[in-house]
C-alpha cells in the first residue's frame, strides 16, 4: 500500500488501527475487531479486488487467535496485509462472504483447523478430515508426534 | 392388503453420479455430482485423499530440514515450491544470495514450468479421449526429467535449492547439454500444434465451454494462466520481480474468450516464452560462488513475512511466522488449485451437458497435492 | 469447410512414429543406467568414522542411530524411513559417509530394510 492509502485510512478509522509496518513491497495493518468489515469494504472499494488467503495463527502464551487477511489490487500493483486478534476461549468473527465469494472456502478450511466460527458463513461443514474426536489439529496444545505414535506405531 | 415396497418409495428423476477418485475421470479428488437427464443440477467437491499436514509437520524441523518437505507440495513443477520457501527464509533472516545463485534458480524454475505444461497436455488430451497425445508427451517429459537427473540428482523430488545458495555447481557441459533439450522441445512443438491445438474435434470439444468473464473470475479468486486466458494481464514474474527475472524480456501471453481453448493456448504461448527466456539467461550466467555457508541451526530473528511466486498453475504464496527459533513458528501455504478446484469449478459447471465435464475440470489444471497439502 | 476437413487430417502427422524408434526400454533385460551423482544407497568407510552423531543430528526422519560396535561408534540407517535427500552425507565432516547411484535395493522382508554398518561398508558391483 502507498502512504496516501495509509493516511486516507488514518483519517477515516483513527481510533480502529492499532499499529503500522510499512516495508519495501509490504505493509501491515493491525486493527481492532469491531470495525474491520468496514475498513476491509473500504479497501475493495478503492480497488483492492483481489482476496488472496485467510491465515490464522495461534498465540498461545497470549491467550489470542490472529487472523490475517491478504488483499492484492490488479489495477494498482499493490499488496497489503490486514491483521486482527480475537480471544483463544470460543472465537468467532464475522464472515467476509458477502465481499469476495472465493472466501467461503478458505474459512471453511479454518474452521475445521483452528476451531473458529465464521458468522454469516452458509457452509461450515468438515472439508478435509473424516471423524475427527480431538481438539482441532492446528493448535499448539496438540501434539503430532505422539498422536502417531499412539493411534499408528503401538498398534502394531 | 401388504402394500408393494416399490410403491411405497419416492422416485425423483435426479441421479447421483460420482466423479471417482481414479484417472481418467479425475486425479485423486472426488466429487459427487446429481444430473437430470444429461443436464448437471450441482456438484458437490470431497477433497482431502492427499492431505498430510504438511504445515504441522513444517513446525517441528529447521529451515534446512524443511526444504526437503517442500517438494512434496506440488509434485508436478517441484522447483516453484522450492523458490518460495527458500525467499520467505532469506526475506526475514537477511541473507543475500550472490548473483550465480539466483541465475541457476530461474533456469531450473523455468524448466520446471516447461515440465509442467508438457505433462498438462499430456492429462489434458487423456480426459478428451485422444491417447496419442498422452503417449507422445509423457515420453517426452522423461528427457527433462532426465535433465533433472543430471543437474540435481533427483529424478521427481530435486531437493536442490538451499537457504543461502544452491546445493551443488552445474556440471560441465551443462550448457550444450540444456540447449540440445530446448531444440528438441521446439520441434516438438508443430507435433503438437497439428495432433492437438489445430485438431479439429478437440477445437469442436473445447471452445464456447467453461466460460467466464473477469469480473467473477477475479471474486472467485482466479489466478495464472486461467486469469490470462479472461483477458487480464497479470504476472507475478512482472508485477513483483524476484531472482533474475529483471534481466530478462518476455512477453506475458492473454486471450480474450475465456472459455476452455483460450486457457489451452495461453500454455501453448507459455511454453515457447520459456524457451526463449532459458536462452537468454544461459549467455548472461556470471562466474563466481554458488552458495553462502550459514550455521545448520540458525536461528532467524522474531517477526513475519509474506513472499508470492508464479507456479505454473497460478499464485503461490508462504506466509511464515518466527519466533526466535532455528524451527518456524507457522507455516501457510496458498496453492493455487485450492480456489480453482473448490470455488470455480461447481460454479462453471451448473447447467451444463454431463459430456463437457471432464474438459471443464482438466483445462483448469488442477493438482490435488497443491490443494490438500 | 476447407479448414474443417483439414483439421481432421492434419493429426496424422504422427504416422512418422510408426518406424522409429520406441521410446520404452524392456525392462529388466534393458535399463536405464543412472548417472553419476545421482542420490542412491549409502556407502560408509569405517576407518575415516569418528562417530559424532552429526548425521544422525541432520537427518529430517530420524532414520539414523548411532550405535557401539567393538569400542567405536557408526551409524545404523534404515532405509524404509529415509527419503534420499542427502543432507548426512552433506554434512558429515570426515566424509566417511557417500552416497552412491545404486538404485535397485528392493527386498521381500522388512526386517532387511535396518542397513547396519558392516552392510553399509559393503562396496558395491
Amino acid at each position: 500500500m502507498s502512504e496516501e492509502i495509509i493516511s486516507f485510512l488514518k483519517s477515516k478509522f483513527a481510533d480502529s488501527i492499532i499499529e503500522v509496518t510499512l516495508e519495501d513491497r509490504e505493509t501491515s495493518l493491525t486493527v481492532k475487531k469491531e470495525k474491520f468489515c468496514e475498513i476491509l469494504s473500504t479497501l475493495k472499494y478503492i480497488g483492492f479486488n483481489h482476496l488472496s488467503d485467510v491465515t490464522c495463527v495461534d498465540y498461545i502464551k497470549e491467550q489470542e487467535i490472529e487472523v490475517v487477511y491478504h488483499l492484492w489490487s490488479h489495477t494498482k500493483k499493490l499488496r497489503g496485509n490486514i491483521k486482527v486478534r480475537i480471544s483463544r476461549e470460543s472465537p468467532s468473527i464475522k464472515s467476509v462472504v458477502d465481499l469476495w465469494i472465493g472466501a467461503q472456502i478458505h474459512e471453511r478450511e479454518n474452521h475445521e483447523m483452528f476451531g473458529i466460527t465464521f458468522l454469516g458463513n452458509p457452509n461450515l461443514s468438515p472439508l478435509f478430515l473424516e471423524e475427527w474426536e480431538e481438539i482441532p489439529p492446528f493448535r499448539k496444545d496438540f501434539n503430532a508426534r505422539e498422536f502417531v505414535r499412539r493411534e499408528y506405531y503401538e498398534k502394531e | 392388503m401388504k402394500k408393494n415396497k416399490l410403491e411405497e418409495r419416492e422416485i425423483t428423476p435426479e441421479f447421483l453420479l460420482p466423479f471417482g477418485p481414479q484417472h481418467p475421470a479425475s486425479g485423486h479428488f472426488y466429487a459427487s455430482i446429481i444430473i437430470d437427464g444429461e443436464r448437471v443440477v450441482e456438484l458437490n467437491p470431497h477433497p482431502g485423499y492427499l492431505h498430510r499436514g504438511l504445515e504441522k509437520l513444517m513446525e517441528y524441523r529447521t529451515h534446512v530440514q524443511n526444504c526437503m518437505l517442500v517438494d512434496r507440495i506440488c509434485i508436478l513443477d517441484p522447483f516453484s515450491n522450492e523458490i518460495g520457501y527458500v525467499n520467505a527464509v532469506e526475506k526475514i533472516t537477511g541473507i543475500e544470495v550472490p548473483e550465480r545463485a539466483k541465475f541457476i534458480r530461474t533456469i531450473m524454475a523455468e524448466l520446471g514450468r516447461i515440465l509442467s505444461h508438457i505433462t498438462w497436455i499430456g492429462v489434458n488430451s487423456m480426459a478428451l479421449g485422444l491417447d496419442s497425445g498422452t503417449r507422445i508427451a509423457w515420453g517426452n517429459r522423461e528427457r527433462i526429467i532426465r535433465l533433472n537427473e543430471i543437474i540435481t540428482g533427483g529424478r521427481i523430488y530435486p531437493c536442490y535449492f538451499t537457504v543461502g545458495g544452491v546445493r551443488r555447481d552445474l556440471p560441465q557441459g551443462f550448457k550444450e547439454k540444456i540447449m540440445k533439450e530446448l531444440d528438441y522441445v521446439e520441434k516438438q512443438l508443430n507435433v503438437y500444434d497439428s495432433l492437438v491445438f489445430e485438431n479439429e474435434i478437440f477445437i469442436m470439444r473445447m471452445k464456447g465451454v467453461g466460460t467466464f468473464g473477469a469480473k467473477e473470475a477475479i471474486a472467485l479468486g482466479t489466478t495464472g494462466p486461467n486469469l490470462r486466458g479472461c483477458g487480464v494481464k497479470t504476472d507475478v514474474r512482472k508485477d513483483e520481480s524476484y531472482e533474475a527475472y529483471p534481466m530478462v524480456d518476455f512477453r506475458v501471453v492473454t486471450m480474450k474468450d475465456g472459455d476452455a481453448y483460450s486457457r489451452a493456448l495461453v500454455r501453448r504461448g507459455e511454453l515457447a516464452e520459456s524457451i526463449s527466456i532459458i536462452r537468454q539467461l544461459l549467455e548472461k550466467i556470471p562466474e563466481g560462488k554458488f552458495r553462502v555457508i550459514i550455521p545448520s541451526f540458525m536461528k532467524s530473528p522474531k517477526g513475519d513475512t509474506h513472499f508470492c511466486c508464479e507456479a505454473a498453475r497460478g499464485e503461490l504464496c508462504f506466509h511464515m511466522v518466527s519466533d526466535g527459533s532455528p524451527n518456524p513458528y507457522r507455516v501457510k501455504v496458498r496453492g493455487p488449485s485450492f480456489s480453482h478446484t473448490l470455488s470455480e469449478f461447481p460454479y462453471l459447471v451448473k447447467g451444463v451437458n454431463i459430456a463437457d465435464v471432464p474438459a471443464i475440470y482438466w483445462s483448469l489444471d488442477p493438482c490435488p497435492a497443491d490443494m490438500d497439502r | 469447410m476447407k479448414d474443417k476437413t483439414l483439421g481432421v487430417l492434419k493429426p496424422l502427422v504422427i504416422d512418422k512414429y510408426l518406424t522409429t524408434k520406441p521410446m520404452t526400454l524392456n525392462f529388466p533385460t534393458e535399463t536405464l543406467e543412472p548417472v553419476e551423482g545421482y542420490r542412491g544407497r549409502h556407502f560408509l568407510e569405517m576407518e575415516k568414522c569418528v562417530g559424532c552423531g552429526l548425521c544422525a543430528r541432520m537427518c529430517p526422519n530420524k532414520a539414523i542411530e548411532i550405535i557401539e560396535l567393538k569400542g567405536r561408534k557408526y551409524p545404523q540407517i534404515h532405509l524404509g524411513k529415509c527419503c534420499f535427500c542427502g543432507l548426512c552425507a552433506e554434512y558429515c565432516p570426515t566424509t566417511a559417509l557417500k552416497m552412491t547411484s545404486m538404485a535397485m535395493i528392493s527386498m521381500f522382508d522388512k526386517s532387511e530394510a535396518v542397513y547396519g554398518p558392516n552392510k553399509l561398508s559393503q562396496p558395491i558391483e
